[in-house]
C-alpha cells in the first residue's frame, strides 16, 4: 500500500515541528527519514500512524484518506523505540496481542492465533523463547519480538521508529542485515526513522533527508550521497572538508584549482571536498594542487586518516586514503605534501549551516 | 540489595554507631507504637475472655461494626473509581488545569478532617439552601448513613490516586499506544495492559483506602451525630464507651481496629514484597 503525505504541517504552540511536508511512498518501498534530533522526521512518522494529528495537510494511504481514520483502524504496524512490550505478558501473548484484540467475528481460532505466533517467532528467529517476559530478553530479542508482534495483525504499513536506536554497535550492525533481508522477503511498504546516516544508506531504498520541520532531499542512497541538493545534505551524510573560495567567471577558486558553478555572479562561496575525494600527492605532478603540511595521522582500520594545514591560509582539512595508498607514500607528520581534490562540491545558493 | 558479607566495608558504619542506632530506633518504636498497641489488648483482656466477648456482644459495638464496614464497602469502591479515573487522566493525557486537578486530589490531607466535616454540615444541614431543599423531599444526609458515607469517602479520596499516579507517570503511555496501533478499544487496552501493570500499586491503594475509611474519627463524628446504634462508626463507639466508663467495652472495640491495622500491615508488606519482586 502507497503512503502519500501531503502538505502536512504540524504546530506544539509555537513550534513547528513539520512544515508544508509532502512525500510520497511507493509500495513495497523501504524508505528512510534521516535527520538530526528536532528534524520533525518522528512526529511525521507518528502522524502516518495516527498517534499524532496534523495541524494541515492530509495522509493518504494508497489513495484514501486516512486522516479520519484513528490509529486502531489504519492498519499499521508501529514498532516504537523503547519496544512498548507489554511487560506483564509473555513474548507468546505479546504477539498474540493484536489477534486476540480482534472483534469476534474476525478472531481467529485459539489453534490459528497460536500457529501465527510460532511462524512469526520462527520468522524473526526466536523459537524456544515463547513463554519468556520482556525483562528476560536481551535488547536485540526484544526489537525482534516488538517487530513479530507489529506483523502479527498483516499490516499494509510497517513503521519503526529509531528500530536500532538503543542497541549496541554489534547488534545494530547485525539487525540492519537482517532486517533488509526480512524486506525484501515480505515487500511491505515501511518507513524507519533514523538519526544514523550508515544506517540509513546502508538498510533504505529511498532517503528522505529532513531538517527543521522540512525535506531537504530525496533519493536513493547513492543519490544523496554523491549528490547532495545542499551544503546541509552533504554534511549530515558524511564528514567534509570546507574550503572558501571565490567564484569568478562561472568557476570557484580554491588556492589553484577550479570548480564549474552556474551563477555568474562575483562572490565568496564555499567549496565542499569529501576526505576520501582529497588525493595526496608527493609532488606537484602538473595538476592544481593545494600545499599542505600533515598534522596527525590515524592509522587504525582499512582506511587512514589524515589531519592536514593549508600552507597559504593554515586552514585544517582531513584526506582519507587507504591503507595501500598510504604505505605506497609513507608520509609522517610535519611532512609537506600537495593535495588535489578528487570532485569539489560548490553550492551556489545561499546556505548556512 | 546487597547483603552485608558483599557490601564494601568502607559503606558501613563501626560496630557501636550501627547498635546505637538501631538501639535508639527500635527502642521509640517500642516505646510510641509497641507499648500502647500492646495496652490496648491488655485494657481489652483485663477482666478476660469471657468479659471480652461479651462486650463485643453489646448491640450497639455490633451496629457500629456493621456502620463501619458498610461505609467502607460504599467509599473503597467510589474512590478506586474515582482514583483510577484521576490517575488515568493525569497520567495518560495533558489537558488544561491538569496542576488544580493535582492540588484538589491533595486537599483531603491538606483540610484538617474535622473542618471536612463541617463543610459537610454547611453545606447539606438543615439551614443551608441546599438542606432545606433536601430536608424538604425528605432525603437525610447530616446525621445519617449518606453523610458518613460522604465525609468519609472525600477524607479518603487521595489514597488510590496518590498511589496510582507514581506508578501510571512511571509506565508512560507507550504500551497504551502499542495496544492502539495493534486494534484494541480502549475499554480492552485498560483491562488488558494498563490495569495488569498497576495491579499492585492498586491493591496498596486500597488497603491505606480502607483502613483509613475504617478508622476515620474527625469528619465523621462531625456529620453523624452519633446516634447510638444508628450513626455510630466503630472508632466513635469506641469514644461512647470510653465516656461511659466501660473501659473493657472500649477496649475490646479498639482492639478491632487496631488488629485492622496488624491486618492491613501484613497485607501491605505482602504487596509491597511482591511489588519488588516484580521489577
Amino acid at each position: 500500500m502507497s503512503i502519500e503525505i501531503r502538505g502536512v504541517s504540524r504546530n506544539f504552540g509555537e513550534f513547528a515541528a513539520l512544515k508544508d511536508v509532502s512525500l510520497l511512498v511507493e509500495t513495497g518501498e523501504l524508505v528512510a527519514l534521516l535527520g538530526p534530533s528536532g528534524s520533525g522526521k518522528t512526529t511525521l512518522l507518528r502522524i502516518i500512524a495516527g498517534l499524532e494529528y496534523p495541524t494541515a495537510g492530509t495522509i493518504l494511504f494508497h489513495g484514501e484518506d486516512a486522516i479520519r481514520r484513528d490509529a486502531r483502524s489504519r492498519q499499521v504496524g508501529f514498532v516504537f523505540q523503547h519496544y512498548a512490550l507489554f511487560r506483564h505478558m509473555t513474548v507468546f501473548e505479546n504477539i498474540a496481542f493484536g489477534l486476540r484484540v480482534r472483534p469476534r467475528a474476525l478472531r481467529p481460532t485459539k489453534a490459528d492465533i497460536e500457529a501465527r505466533v510460532m511462524e512469526l517467532l520462527k520468522l524473526v528467529q526466536l523459537e524456544g523463547l515463547a513463554q519468556r517476559f520482556p525483562s528476560q530478553l536481551s535488547g536485540g530479542q526484544r526489537q525482534r519480538v516488538a517487530l513479530a508482534r507489529a506483523l502479527a495483525v498483516e499490516p499494509k504499513v510497517l513503521l519503526l521508529d529509531e528500530p536500532f536506536g538503543a542497541l549496541d554497535a554489534r547488534v545494530r550492525q547485525e539487525l540492519r542485515s537482517w532486517l533488509r533481508r526480512l524486506h525484501d522477503e515480505l515487500h511491505i511498504t515501511s518507513v524507519f526513522v533514523t538519526h544514523d546516516q550508515e544506517e540509513a544508506l546502508e538498510v533504505a531504498d529511498r532517503v528522505v533527508v529532513m531538517n527543521k520541520g522540512q525535506i531537504e532531499q530525496v533519493g536513493s542512497p547513492e543519490d544523496v550521497y554523491e549528490n547532495p541538493a545542499n551544503p546541509f545534505v552533504m554534511n549530515f551524510l558524511g564528514s567534509v572538508n570546507l574550503f572558501h573560495a571565490r567564484v569568478h567567471d562561472g568557476e570557484a577558486h580554491i588556492g589553484p584549482s577550479t570548480a564549474p558553478v552556474t551563477t555568474a555572479q562575483d562572490a565568496a562561496t564555499i567549496g565542499y571536498v569529501r576526505p576520501h575525494e582529497l588525493d595526496i600527492l608527493r609532488s606537484r605532478n602538473g595538476g592544481p594542487t593545494l600545499e599542505a603540511v600533515i598534522k596527525h595521522i590515524h592509522a587504525i582500520g582499512p582506511t587512514v586518516r589524515v589531519e592536514l594545514a593549508r600552507r597559504d591560509n593554515g586552514e585544517l582539512m582531513e584526506a582519507e586514503l587507504t591503507r595501500e595508498r598510504f604505505t605506497e607514500l609513507a608520509l609522517k607528520n610535519g611532512e609537506q605534501v600537495h593535495v588535489k581534490a578528487r570532485k569539489l562540491q560548490v553550492f551556489t545558493e545561499d546556505y548556512s549551516i | 540489595m546487597a547483603d552485608t558479607a558483599t557490601r564494601p566495608r568502607l559503606a558501613t558504619e563501626s560496630l557501636p554507631v550501627r547498635i546505637f542506632l538501631i538501639g535508639v530506633t527500635l527502642i521509640f518504636l517500642a516505646l510510641f507504637l509497641g507499648l500502647p498497641l500492646a495496652s490496648v489488648f491488655a485494657e481489652a483482656f483485663a477482666s478476660g475472655r469471657g468479659p471480652y466477648f461479651e462486650a463485643l456482644k453489646d448491640p450497639y459495638t455490633i451496629s457500629a461494626i456493621k456502620l463501619t464496614l458498610l461505609t467502607a464497602a460504599v467509599s473503597v469502591p467510589l474512590n478506586v473509581l474515582f482514583g483510577l479515573a484521576a490517575a488515568w487522566a493525569i497520567a495518560k493525557f495533558d489537558f488544561w488545569g491538569k496542576n488544580l486537578l493535582l492540588t484538589l486530589i491533595d486537599l483531603p490531607f491538606a483540610v484538617s478532617p474535622v473542618i471536612a466535616g463541617m463543610i459537610f454540615v454547611l453545606l447539606l444541614g438543615k439551614f443551608s439552601p441546599l438542606g432545606g431543599w433536601l430536608d424538604a423531599h425528605q432525603i437525610k444526609i447530616i446525621f445519617a448513613v449518606p453523610g458518613i458515607i460522604l465525609a468519609t469517602t472525600f477524607v479518603t479520596f487521595p489514597f488510590v490516586a496518590r498511589e496510582l499516579l507514581p506508578v501510571m507517570q512511571a509506565q508512560g503511555v507507550e504500551e497504551e499506544q502499542a495496544a492502539l496501533v495493534l486494534g484494541a478499544t480502549g475499554w480492552q487496552s485498560f483491562w488488558r495492559v494498563t490495569l495488569p501493570n498497576i495491579k499492585w500499586g492498586l491493591l496498596y491503594g486500597v488497603i491505606l483506602c480502607n483502613a483509613r475509611a475504617m478508622g476515620e474519627f474527625g469528619a465523621v463524628s462531625v456529620v453523624s451525630g452519633k446516634i447510638l446504634g444508628q450513626t455510630n462508626t466503630l472508632p466513635l463507639q469506641v469514644e461512647a464507651l470510653n465516656d461511659d466508663y466501660n473501659f473493657v467495652g472500649a477496649f475490646a472495640a479498639a482492639s478491632l481496629l487496631a488488629m485492622l491495622g496488624l491486618v492491613t500491615l501484613v497485607i501491605k508488606s505482602f504487596v509491597e514484597w511482591r511489588t519488588a519482586r516484580n521489577e
